[in-house]
This record gives C-alpha cells, structure tokens and sequence, in this order.
C-alpha cells in the first residue's frame, strides 16, 4: 500500500511545492511505508431501522441521527470498518519531533494521508466481496450528527483493543493516533456520492485549508 | 506451582468463545457472567477439566478496576467471585487454578496517557485480591505493551508469593501492535523473575512456530503457547480449524520447546482432549541457557556480539550547559543530545544527572521516561544513588544496564539486590574500599569478587560488564599499561564484557582526539567491547568503524563502505564562502551552518543583541511568507528549526559565562484533558522558543488542576491551550475558567481544530490564536502590555 502524496501536501496546505519541499515529503512517506502498513478490520451485519436510529442488532449498535438515516435510507447490511497505523507511527513521529518539526509535520501528514488509505483498501475489499451490492459513501463517528461517543461500541464490536491494539480515551479519542473507524452501508441500489467535498464538513466555516485557497471537491 | 521443564502442562482453552456459544449476548461482559451465571462457568470449567487441562484460567481476564467501572461490582467482588467457581470445579481434583489477568484496556504512556505507576496500581489490585481469593498462580496474558507487562509482574512479584505466567500476542512478524520484539520480551521478563513466559492469541498454532523456536533462543524458562484456533474470519470473526488440525499444529509447536500447552480464541474442550492425546509419548525439548548478554527497549534488541558503543553525553561532568539543562529540568536538552548521539551511531546511551542541587531520585525516572519516548536505543542508568537506580529501573522499558557497582561491601549490598530483582545488566568498577589499586592484577581481583557475588544472587555471568577504569595518562603515565592489561585479564580469565570510559586518557593534552582514539584502539585490541566514548567525534567513530572491519564483525566491510561512501569526497564550502548570512541561513533553515554562522557572530555580538538584530527579524521573514500562502508549514518550523540551532549557540555562550538564560518570558502550553494529539500543541512551542520564550510545557491529557497549579506556582502571564477533539473542549472552557479565577490570572489563548474564534470568546480566552504564528504576536502583545 502506498501513500498518496498529493493528500499528504494537502493536509500540509502546500498547493505548488517547490522540488525540496516535495522531495522531504516523499522521503517521509518512504520511511513511513518501509516500516507501517496499515491494518484494519471490519464486520458486516444486517442492519435495520430502529424507532431511535439505524440499528445493527449483531454488533449492538444504534445509529442515531439524519446523517446515518440518510445514508442507510436503503441499505440491508452495514459494514463497521477499524482502521490503524499502529503504535509504531506514534514512536516515529515522538522519534521524528524530537529531532525536527518541520520532518514531524509532514510525517504526520503522510499518516494521515496513508490511514485514509487502509481504510479505501478494505473499502475496496469489502466491495469485491459483495460485486452484487452497491456501496455508500463511508463516514465516522464525530462526522455530522453521528456521535463520536460511539466509537467505543465500534471498538467493542470490533474486538479492535485485541485484533488491533486500538483503545479510546474517555474523551473518545482514539489511540494509536492515526486511527479510523467508520460504517458504510451496503444496498442493492445504486448509491449516490453523498459526503465528498467540502460541502458537508461541519468545519468549513473555520477550516484553514479553505482559508489558503484549498478545496476539496467531491 | 513453577513449571516443570521437562513435562508437559495442560493448560485450557477459550473461556469467551464458549460464554458466547452458550448464549452470553453481545455488549456483555464475561465477567458479569460470574454473577449472572456461575452455572455457565463452573460447566466450562469442568469441561476443561475433564478434556485434560491441569491448569484452568479463572474469568477474570478485565477484572480491572478500569473495565469494571460500570459493572457494579468491585475487582475484589468479581475476583473472588471468579475464583470461588474455578475452585468448585477443580474440587478433589490436583488441578490448579489461575488468575487471569488481561490489559486493563487503556494504553500507557507515552503512547496513551495512563502512568506506569496508575497501571501497576490497578494491577497489585487485581493481584491481591487473588491471592487473597486463593489462585494458585497468576497469568497474565494476552500483552501487547511490554511496559504494561512489566507493571502487572512487578506487582504480581511485590504482592504476593505465586508464581507468575507471563504471555504476549504477536502478529506472524514478530511484533505485538507496540512493537515488541520476541528477544526483548523474553529477556525483559525473565529478568523480571517471570516463573514461565509464551505467547498467546491473536496467531493460530502454525504461524506461532518461527516465534516459539525464537523465543527458545533467547531463555531457558518453561515456554507458554496458547494460540487461537487458527487465523479468523475477517468478516464474521469465526475461526475455522479443527481440533485435530490444532493438536497436530501444537505438536510442532511442543517439539519446538513449548511445555505449557492450551488453547485461545476460538478453541473448546474438545481441542484440549485432542491437544492431550497427540501428546503422549512425546518427551519436551531440553533448553539450554542463552550466554550472550543482552539490553533492550520493547522494539530496539540489542545482543552483545562485537563492539558496542556506549554513548557519554548524557553527563553533566565539566558540561556547563548540561548542568543548566538539569537545573532548569530541560528534559528536551537531554532528548535531543541523547538524538544526536543515537544519530551518530551509539548503540546504548549512558544517562547521568547526578549534579549539586538536583533530586536525583526524581530526575533520573523523569529522564529515563522522556527519553524513550523519543530515542529508542538502551540506556545504561548512571548513579551513585541506589534510590535513584531503583527509581529508574522500575520505570525503564525494556532490560537496561546500572552503571555502576563497585567492590566496596556497601556497594555490593546496595546495587546487586536492584539488578537482580529489575533484571539488569551491570558495570562493576575495579575498586574498592581502598581506592583504584595501582595493578592489573589488583583491579583483577575486585573483577573476580564483583562477577562472583553477582552470580551468587543469580544474576547470570554475561550480564556483569567489568569497567578496569581510564586514568588520565597525563597525570599517571605508568597506569594507561596497567588499565590495558587488566583489560586483557578479565576478558581472557573471566570471559565477561569490558566497559572504559576512554575519553578520560586524554584529559589536560591537546589534540585529545588522536590520544583518545589511539587508546581506544588498544583497548579495543586487549578485548574491550563497551567503550563509552563521545560518538558524535568524528574520529572515534571512525576509529571503531575501522576496528570492526579488522575484527570481523563487520562482515563484507559492509557498514564502513556504507559510512564512508555517505562522506563528501570534498568538504563543503563554509557558509562565507557561499556568502550566506546568518539570517538566509535561518530563513532556508539551514541548521547546521546558522550554528556555525552564531558561534562566529558572537565573537563580536551580545547574545540579546544577535537574537533582536538577526534571529527575529529572519523568523519574521519566513512568517510574513507564511501567512502571505509563500512558505508553508515545514518551511516556518525548518527555519526555527534552524533558529533553534543558534539559540542553542547562545546558550552555550550564556553558561559559560555563567550568565542566566535569555527568555523573553515564561509561558505554559497544555494539551487539555481528554486530548492526546499533541503536534499542534508542539508546533506552537517550537516556534514560540524560537522567538525567545521559554515554554513550560505540561504534555498532553492536562487536568485543569495542573495547570493552575503550574501557572501560580510560576506566576506565568500567559498560559496557552490546545484541543483537538470537541468531546475536549469542556475540559478547555473548564480550564480557562479556572485559571481566570486565580488570584493573579494570566491571559488565556486557545487553539487546536476544532477552536473557533466564537468558541474561544463563547468560554472566556482571552485570544485565540489560528496557528503558531498567531502564538507568537500575542506574546509580543501580552509582554508589551505588561511593559506598559
């Protein structure tokens, strides 16, 4: 698996680097491939509305909320997804501060960038399981109204503390860092793309990516 | 009961995987089924018992305080509740009954944010209330963090008196999800007085063999393996192998060295009764002891085969900068030389903070923490303190060295007991009550007694390293011959590793270097192969790079090709020759010629008048690029990076003249509780230092609390927050409120991706600040304030 360069630059808020900057990157995100491959992990259950939300009776989950319910509108299964670089991206990038920030930085937006990756993968796996089915877009706890106090059903759901070492804090943030989890639904109608872009992020008013002239389109 | 090498030991199998087949439902806990349904776990129990397991696990697997927090029962509640169930079904037979003891379910610094000292707490309660309960040994599995680990045996060991299983999971690579590597388990644990040790789930039996025979090479205790029934589904989680596929794998797996034999996720009484009858007539493995000896981290093994550098830095002796690190608790000095020496190629890094005025017993523990979380090579704790060793040793990670004991009856009294109960490797000293003898054959003998008292306490001979002491050469010319002979003598008679501190031949001569590393080839040559030397001096690493090739330990010249092909053939044109100036040189971040570029400016300059004239003003270049969308965000910290270089030059210069540092003014940064993401955090603190400000920086997952405290007790005026999640900005509003309410309140600014400006005013900050730069004109706006 390898890491995409050009959303690495785009967590950094770099439009057009200059050949240097473009060259430590790369050299980040071979250091960050040669030594971490994400992992993930994933569940499929039947899911069925609930009079709260979207319910996944298997895994005990309840979606709450418009996002899931619009989402789900016609999906028959759910799939959990738990993605992670794992502890050892935390220690290099620990490593990596303590000797240089700047190196830190695109470090850490090269992890980013490479999660984000893990989960497209098992997105694709998922899939290629199911060639019959359509798949929704995939969102995540914390994402429009789908609260991120769920991710600790996710985790349990999941097995992610064993299967993955992933745990949460009891703000719900998960660790190791770069740590995803995150649902999509399965239907045997065509989804449309829903959550791409800009236009659905509930920081889109504040966020500092906009405010240098960069965009996300679906 | 311990082990018994040479038999096999029946252990059983899953306890939650037959829970779940008798109808436990999802969101349960299993060990509320101790209360629910005693019935259900007694029958498991029995099951197992009469498949042929001689040891069977009680269901306390998370009976932590942690994870039991909701349950409505206490970890003594649920653990004699437990034990009382096992102890039932193994009624009249000779069957043992283990505590089970899993992870507590919340990760350790530094990677999560629960302490060493919380987690071994949570653990002696576990392990109290099971003696109590009356287990008849402790098993502590399923670990994945080998300093999680070494917290629950630690406080099996303290409190109580039953012996100890201790198992870890990795994947098929080798690693558990931290890094851990199989050698550095078995040698941590083992050091740490583990009775058996194996691995246990998240593998089948077949992927568990290359890790068993792995762990078979590295110690001599009774070997554990209780794999999952094989690899599951990734969809539905089932595992699909048969019993007898299992038994047939865990033959293998019982030739490869493993005698304590049972089964994990996955596996029932049946795999057990199979298990037990493929091993009839098969005879365990004889182990023999490992003699090489051995340091580590969790993911850093490090035999001692060949030459090992040992790196001097971390020392205040005749370093005026390092003793002002250590007075000011500069923790991020000590992590940064301890980076620079591992960059250079020291393979361990002795650490002493021993200097007038400093806790020690505090400091050394704090170090040693700060230090792993960022360098990742052993360490070699150095004190003459044994509350300070022990201090350290508790919280060292891995199997580290003490340096030092020494021949005097107090020192062998005080120092062995801690290496032997913490399982470290130590540096014995050639003297005695009667000071350094003047003959090899003297500093001999106190080497034979050192090795001798160490084995009569079990520490193994490989992990004594004798040091046969450097005399400066310029003072007692006669004793660099007698030093080398020593070292001649304890390497050939007794066998065991020798350490020198050689750079202190050289002392009070010019050209040090060339006496030093014509020394350290001698030594080097009468069989030294811990030198500890400065390994940022060129010519001493080249020296051992060299002495490798020769020696044959580096095979092909592989590494010195490797070093030398990396060496410009040509040197570098200097800065001047390049017409650079201090100020491009910071701009472009260039580090390494804006140090060179300060040390000459200050020839002539005052430090304040370079940080005013040069340092801001080029920062403030690259700033203005950033916000202007010209430079961006590796480009700002490359050039405080560099501006961090000089100011390190202007330290330097500071304390030797004995001068205070400079500082701007003193400002607490926090990640608020609840957060552990801490770049954004870092980020802001590096260019703040880098504009003058001394940052007192308080980590992440801050109580409100600590961080009053720390702005009172420093009466700071200006405190800076960071969150990054919106479940944290409670603990952020909380936080701001609180330090308003002190009675002298600082200004308050706030960050991180989720503070808005209407967030910021909504909880009463007094700033907001968007990003590092924003950090940095309000502090210039709060002490330009305070001026007026």
């Amino acid at each position: 698996m390898t890491i995409p360069i050009s959303e690495a630059l785009r967590y950094l808020g770099i439009r057009d680097p200059d050949p240097d900057t473009l060259a430590r990157v790369k050299a980040q995100a071979r250091a960050l491939e040669d030594r971490v491959t994400p992992r993930y992990t994933y569940r499929i259950c039947p899911i069925e509305r609930h009079e709260k939300g979207w319910l996944l009776k298997e895994a005990d989950i309840l979606l709450p909320g418009r996002l899931a319910g619009k989402m789900m509108a016609s999906c028959h299964l759910a799939a959990l997804l738990l993605c992670t670089l794992g502890a050892q991206f935390d220690a290099m990038l620990r490593a990596a501060q303590a000797r240089d920030m700047a190196a830190a930085v695109m470090l850490d937006a090269c992890g980013s960038a490479y999660v984000e990756a893990g989960c497209d993968s098992a997105q694709r796996e998922i899939a290629a399981r199911f060639p019959d089915l359509y798949l929704t877009d995939r969102f995540s706890p914390g994402y429009g109204d789908l609260p991120l106090a769920l991710q600790g059903d996710w985790l349990r759901a999941l097995n992610g503390e064993k299967r993955l070492g992933v745990c949460e804090t009891k703000a719900h943030v998960l660790i190791p860092a770069k740590s995803v989890t995150a649902v999509l639904g399965l239907s045997s109608q065509p989804q449309p793309a829903i959550l791409r872009g800009c236009g659905v992020c509930a920081l889109k008013g504040q966020c500092a990516y906009r405010e240098r002239g960069l965009f996300y389109d679906s | 009961m311990i082990p018994d090498p040479h038999a096999f030991l029946l252990l059983d199998g899953a306890m939650g995987t037959m829970l779940q087949r008798m109808g436990m439902k999802p969101g349960e806990s299993s060990e509320q089924m101790n209360f629910s349904r005693p019935d259900w776990i007694e029958s498991i129990h029995r099951a197992y018992i009469d498949a042929g397991s001689r040891v069977i696990y009680a269901n306390t697997f998370s009976a932590n305080r942690r994870k039991l927090r909701q349950s409505g029962h206490s970890v003594r509640q649920t653990v004699y509740a437990a034990v009382a169930v096992a102890r039932r079904a193994a009624a009249g037979t000779d069957v043992q009954v283990a505590l089970d003891v899993g992870p507590l379910g919340e990760l350790l610094e530094p990677l999560g944010t629960l302490s060493f000292e919380d987690a071994y707490d949570l653990f002696a309660e576990i392990m109290e209330a099971g003696a109590e309960a009356g287990a008849d040994l402790i098993a502590i599995e399923t670990m994945t963090d080998l300093y999680e680990a070494k917290a629950a045996l630690l406080a099996a060991k303290e409190r109580t008196k039953l012996p100890v299983f201790v198992t870890m999971s990795f994947d098929a690579a080798g690693r558990t999800f931290t890094g851990c590597t199989v050698a550095s388990m078995a040698h941590t644990l083992e050091g740490l007085g583990a009775d058996a040790i194996g691995i246990n789930c998240s593998l089948g039996p077949g992927e568990l063999l290359p890790l068993i025979q792995e762990l078979r090479r590295h110690t001599a205790l009774p070997l554990i393996a209780k794999p999952n029934a094989g690899l599951p589904d990734p969809a539905d989680g089932h595992y699909s192998m048969t019993a007898s596929a299992f038994a047939d794998a865990m033959l293998a797996l019982a030739r490869a060295g493993a005698v304590c034999l049972g089964g994990c996720c996955g596996t029932d009484p049946d795999f057990i009764r199979q298990l037990s009858a493929s091993l009839a007539g098969v005879t365990p493995m004889a182990a023999a002891a490992p003699c090489v000896s051995f340091v580590c981290t969790p993911t850093c093994p490090l035999p001692l085969t060949g030459v090992r550098v040992i790196g001097e830095r971390l020392n205040p002796t005749g370093k005026k900068r390092f003793q002002q690190a250590l007075m000011e608790n500069d923790l991020d000095y000590l992590v940064r030389v301890a980076a620079e020496e591992m960059d250079a190629g020291a393979d361990l890094l002795d650490v002493n903070v021993g200097y007038p005025g400093v806790d020690e017993k505090t400091l050394l523990p704090r170090a040693v923490k700060a230090l792993q979380a960022a360098v990742d090579v052993p360490l070699q704790l150095d004190s003459a303190d044994p509350a300070a060793l022990e201090a350290a040793l508790r919280v060292y990670n891995g199997k580290p060295a003490v340096n030092s004991v020494n021949g005097t009856e107090e020192s062998l009294c005080a120092i062995l007991p801690l290496v032997k109960k913490y399982g470290a490797a130590v540096v014995g000293l050639t003297l005695d009550e009667n000071g350094i003898p003047q003959t090899a054959e003297q500093r001999f003998a106190i080497a034979k007694k050192i090795v001798d008292r160490a084995g009569a306490l079990g520490i193994p001979r490989q992990d004594v390293w004798i040091d046969c002491l450097t005399l400066t050469v310029s003072a007692q010319q006669e004793q660099a011959e007698e030093t080398l002979r020593a070292v001649g003598m304890v390497t050939h008679r007794l066998g065991v590793h020798t350490v020198l501190g050689v750079s202190n031949i050289s002392f009070g001569l010019p050209n040090r270097p060339l006496i030093t590393s014509a020394f350290l080839l001698r030594a080097l040559s009468a069989g030294l192969t811990l030198p500890i030397v400065n390994p940022c001096q060129r010519e001493i690493m080249d020296m051992i790079a060299a002495f490798r090739v020769l020696s044959g330990e580096d095979q092909k010249c592989q590494r010195y090709v490797e070093r030398f092909a990396q060496a410009s053939p040509a040197a570098a044109p200097s800065p001047a020759e390049r017409r650079l100036t201090l100020a491009d040189a910071i701009v472009r971040g260039l580090s390494a010629d804006a140090a060179l570029l300060a040390r000459e400016a200050l020839a002539s300059q005052e430090e304040m008048a370079l940080v005013e004239g040069t340092l801001i003003p080029a920062l403030d270049r690259v700033g203005a690029d950033y916000e202007a969308g010209r430079a961006f965000l590796p480009q700002l910290l490359s050039a405080a990076q560099a501006a961090q270089a000089v100011f390190e030059e202007i330290k330097t210069s500071l304390a030797r003249k004995g001068h205070e540092a400079v500082s701007k003014g003193t400002i607490v940064l926090a990640t608020v509780q609840g957060d552990v993401h801490d770049i954004g955090k870092n980020i802001v603190k590096t260019v703040l230092e880098n504009y003058g400000y001394t940052v007192l920086d308080l980590g992440k997952d801050v109580p409100p609390d600590r961080i009053a405290d720390a702005v009172r007790e420093g009466n700071i005026r200006l405190a800076g927050l960071s969150a990054l999640m919106t479940t944290t900005l409670p603990a952020m509003e909380k936080t701001v409120r609180l330090l308003h309410s002190l009675p002298h309140p600082p200004a308050v600014m706030v960050g991180g991706a989720v503070v808005t400006p209407e967030y910021a005013r909504a909880m009463g900050a007094d700033f907001y600040a968007k990003d590092a730069r924003a950090a940095v004109a309000i502090a210039r706006q709060v002490w330009s304030a305070e001026e007026t």
